[in-house]
């Protein structure tokens, strides 16, 4: 399974636009834009209504399994964009107070978007097709067999070169470790993983490095397929209960901040 | 398999929203309305008590007695007045500041100027420059969004000690920054009450571009001040309906009373009055030769320009030096490029001139200037030659013609013959060398001294000085 981010640079970039023209508009009228007015009026709709699409468009799709309204890794990307940007405007248009209704839907913003990168890290841990569906344990394993086949032909093909390297890097054997410990501890791992490879390959000549490079693709692979089988279980239980907790925060910031809304139109946009 | 039901839709985000409306509800139970408060209500006081409270503060989360429902007819101004009476009372009287605001501005709410829920110490008046109307209360603020140092303006800027009260020199204090010499002038040429002219919708000084405006400031005008024109003007109104016409300004200057209308742009540019120019064949006297280049003023003397005389003599009667002879039509003889060269036509007079006269410089027959009653007769210019030795009369033309003085024609009784020894055209000189009152013969034919001495001594005869006595009809003698 490949993933990168392009969703949070594109996020990153929004963000720093939205914050370029927040900066202007606060340098040229010389105070910061309150939440009434129409610029940060503006951006709190905006930011609501992304926050609104965050949670509707993506639910919805995840229901839908049908492939003709996008891939679900698509819609994923899109359903973390929105996550960001909509909260950041949202965060712009309370002009830095954060009292009674309208402070707690903040807040509640704030949770949202912490338990959103919570749930992602967990999400990723369980092994998906690109339309979302996960990929049962004996599927895994049939891969992992698959993978060791590869590997073994590679290995005896270029024995030579296998020999150059430590033992402990290209061993099928891994460490006997917590399924908790595969979910949360697996990216320092993985990293770790990554610089002993680099620090092998720069002694190495550029022409043997390309048949490393391979070598070292095939092992992460392997090492991927067997840490998703030994933390399968324990992901599926931590994203059951991260819902758990990410629905009702969900659902109490939208009714919050509904509230938030009626009474803004009622005590201020409808003023007379 | 994850569940097809919406997570809002699930039990845990039933019981969520729920939960999150009854605590809502319970707080504004319990609280007022302190939950949709954007901030601290004022905890100013003031002097008296207005509905029963010294400060706003004192109903943070009774909502409703400042908010009114959507629905409802009465107005936030009408809870506003509904405690402050003194405002009230205000409100009764079209010409008080409330009042003036509200006439003018009908979207004008209270907190527009008097904001609250910006917590316990802040101020209930804030007159931000972007919202208050400050043309309500006599001075635009559209021209004066920063001071001299760049920075927003302030109430205090101007309104040193009391909002209500204008500080007499504010402007001067800062125009001055921006061009005291300009000021200078400005307040010594208008005095110090500025708010009497201005109302602060001029946009006077640098950034100003009069140039930009229907009436560009160019020449002369460009030096002018705003006063010359804009004299009174204490509104943009009055600055854009200042007359543009060249007469609503230099009516008392034009040198032409009124003759030549009141467009002066016509032949004046506005670099400067003397360089007029007038299409001058507009008139019945085009400007040719040498009078397109002398000044207006000598001909048309004290600026009269209208029924100005075009004869010739009306201007140059001291210029004729024929002393009126030739008449007041100097055009029969000169042009307009220059006096001298005249052209006369001396048919027109009784003697025309021909021949050796046609040559010849007027001054030597007209001497001072004298052109009438010269005489005529030949001999009153041409004085008799001491050749002629008073032998003849007066009357030149007997013998000679108007081309030459010679040849001329004898026409009188001669006693010797005049074609003696040729076809009779001979001239006087061949016998009168000296004058015609004496003759000889001798250096003709072969008539030397010697010859005719010897031929008369041959013949005896010794007195042979007087060849006509003996010889009058030519011809030699043998008896």
């Amino acid at each position: 399974m490949t993933f990168n981010n392009r969703e949070l640079w594109l996020s990153f970039f929004a963000i720093l636009l939205i914050t370029l023209v927040y900066l202007f508009v606060v340098i040229s009228t010389g105070s910061v834009p309150a939440a009434g007015e129409f610029f940060g009026h503006s951006l709190g709709i905006f930011g609501f209504t992304l926050m609104i699409m965050t949670e509707v468009l993506y639910t919805m799709r995840k229901r839908a399994r049908s492939a003709r309204w996008g891939r679900m890794s698509s819609w994923l990307k899109f359903h973390i964009f929105t996550g960001l940007v909509g909260p950041y405007m949202v965060l712009l248009h309370t002009s830095w107070k954060f009292n009674g209704l309208a402070g707690i839907v903040m807040l509640l913003t704030v949770l949202i978007v912490a338990s959103g990168f919570i749930g992602r890290y967990i999400y990723t841990a369980i092994p998906r097709t690109a339309d979302g569906v996960e990929v049962a344990s004996s599927e895994l394993e049939q891969q992992i067999t698959k993978s060791e086949a590869e590997l073994e032909r590679w290995l005896s093909a270029r024995a030579a070169t296998a020999s150059s390297l430590p033992k402990y890097l290209i061993t099928t054997e891994e460490k006997e470790r917590t399924q908790f410990f595969f979910i949360i501890g697996y990216v320092f791992l993985e990293w770790g993983q990554r610089i002993q490879w680099w620090q092998q390959k720069r002694r190495m000549d550029t022409a043997v490095r390309a048949q490393i490079a391979q070598l070292e693709k095939m092992i992460q692979q392997r090492r991927v397929l067997h840490r998703q089988v030994a933390s399968l279980a324990m992901a599926r239980r931590l994203l059951s209960l991260w819902h758990a907790v990410h629905i009702p925060i969900g659902v109490s910031l939208f009714t919050a901040a509904f509230v938030h809304i009626a009474a803004a139109i009622y005590y201020a946009t409808l003023l007379h | 398999m994850e569940s097809r039901r919406f997570g809002c839709l699930s039990m845990t985000g039933i019981i969520s929203a729920a939960l999150t409306l009854v605590m809502i509800v319970g707080i504004t139970i319990v609280r007022g309305g302190v939950l949709f408060s954007p901030g601290t209500l004022s905890a100013q006081t003031g002097a008296e008590t207005w509905g029963g409270v010294q400060s706003h503060a004192e109903i943070q989360g009774d909502c409703a007695a400042c908010h009114v429902a959507p629905w409802s007819s009465e107005t936030m101004k009408d809870r506003c007045t509904a405690c402050h009476l003194d405002l009230k009372e205000q409100f009764q009287d079209p010409e008080s500041l409330h009042s003036l605001l509200f006439i003018d501005n009908t979207l004008l709410t209270c907190i527009d100027c008097h904001p609250d829920h910006r917590g316990a110490d802040a101020s209930l008046t804030v007159l931000d420059a972007n919202r208050f109307p400050h043309d309500s209360a006599g001075f635009s603020l559209n021209a004066h969004q920063k001071t001299s140092t760049g920075e927003f303006f302030v109430c205090s800027d101007c309104h040193e000690t009391d909002i209500t009260k204008f500080e007499a020199n504010a402007c001067e204090r800062c125009h001055r920054d921006i061009d005291a010499v300009f000021t200078q002038v400005h307040i010594e040429t208008f005095s110090h009450e500025c708010l009497a002219c201005h109302d602060g919708v001029d946009t006077y000084g640098s950034s100003f571009n009069h140039n930009a405006v229907v009436f560009p400031l160019e020449g002369k005008h460009a030096e002018a001040t705003c006063s010359k024109c804009h004299l009174g003007a204490s509104s943009l109104g009055e600055l854009q309906s200042t007359p543009q016409e060249c007469f609503a300004c230099h009516q008392e200057e034009d040198k032409h009373n009124g003759e030549f209308g009141e467009n002066c742009a016509v032949c004046h540019a506005s670099s400067d009055w003397e360089e007029a120019i007038f299409d001058h064949t507009l008139s019945n006297f085009p400007l040719e030769g040498e009078h397109a280049n002398i000044a207006c003023e000598d001909c048309h003397k004290n600026a009269v320009y209208e029924g100005t005389l075009s004869a010739c003599v009306d201007c140059h009667l001291e210029d004729d030096e024929h002393k009126g002879e030739f008449g007041t039509d100097c055009s029969q003889c000169h042009t307009t490029s220059n006096w001298e060269g005249a052209a006369y036509d001396h048919t027109l007079a009784n003697f025309p001139l021909e021949g050796g006269h046609a040559n010849v410089k007027c001054e030597e027959c007209h001497i001072n200037q004298v052109f009438q009653g010269i005489s005529q007769e030949c001999s009153d210019c041409h004085r008799e030659p001491v050749y002629h030795a008073g032998s003849f009369s007066a009357d030149c033309a007997s013998c000679h013609t108007i081309l030459a003085w010679i040849p001329a024609k004898y026409t009188e009784q001669h006693t010797f013959p005049m074609n003696h020894e040729s076809d009779g055209n001979n001239s006087c000189q061949t016998c009168h060398v000296e004058n015609l009152e004496t003759y000889t013969c001798y250096e003709c034919h072969e008539h030397t001294p010697s010859n005719v001495a010897s031929e008369h001594r041959e013949e005896g005869i010794s007195d042979f000085e007087d060849c006509m006595e003996c010889h009058a009809d030519g011809r030699e003698h043998d008896d």
